[in-house]
């Protein structure tokens, strides 16, 4: 088959691009270990406040775990609890979310954590909480007529 | 039976249509900023925590 030399070279550039991506990508969910914020983690949504650790909202010290610290936040039409939270700068957190009635949504914004947070599961990433600053969380699911008054604040402090 | 001999001096130059040469740029081009906006992205994605 009679091929264009520039096809050969836009070809070989495409292939090559498209390998290098998905590359990353792979790298990233199987040696990383990136997956998508829903751990499949069920929960009772009827019973969120009962059942740990939604029964303790906030952040918590955690030991012998690969996290530092645990930050708990439960949702509902139209609040976060905790409605503010200070984490240390620098600290390893997982960060535990679940809704107790719709689909709610989770974003830090400026940041990676952002999740979706569906009734009856739980959803969680963890990360390194490495610059200092106050942080907006808000939701990003329209959840309501109060969607738009739904946030929470998350400062991070030396 | 004589020809009508054709007196065209100036021959108009036709660019050979199977140059790829344009395509060969738009292909590139397309491909770099396909890239630049990867890279940029990704590049967000590991600068934020």
């Amino acid at each position: 088959m009679h091929m264009h030399k520039f096809e050969k070279i836009w070809l070989t550039f495409g292939i090559g691009c498209l390998v290098v991506f998905l590359t990353v990508v792979g790298v990233s969910a199987f040696y990383l270990g990136n997956k998508p914020a829903s751990c499949l983690t069920t929960i009772n949504p009827e019973k969120v406040d009962t059942t740990k650790p939604f029964d303790k909202p906030g952040l918590h010290k955690v030991e012998g775990k690969e996290w530092d610290y645990e930050l708990v936040f439960v949702a509902s039409a139209f609040s976060y609890n905790p409605a503010k939270v200070e984490v240390p700068l620098g600290a390893k957190v997982k960060v535990i979310a679940t809704t107790k009635d719709v689909v709610h949504g989770f974003e830090m914004a400026g940041t990676n954590i952002n999740m979706m947070l569906e009734p009856g599961y739980v959803s969680e990433y963890t990360t390194t909480f490495d610059k200092a600053g106050e942080f907006l969380v808000v939701c990003n699911e329209y959840c309501g007529t109060g969607h738009h008054l739904m946030f929470s604040k998350i400062e991070v402090v030396k | 039976m004589a020809k009508a001999e054709l007196k065209t001096k100036h021959q108009t130059e036709i660019e050979d249509s199977s140059s790829l040469k344009g395509t060969l740029a738009s292909v590139f081009i397309l491909g770099l900023f396909i890239i630049v906006s990867w890279v940029s992205v990704y590049y967000l994605f590991v600068d934020r925590f």
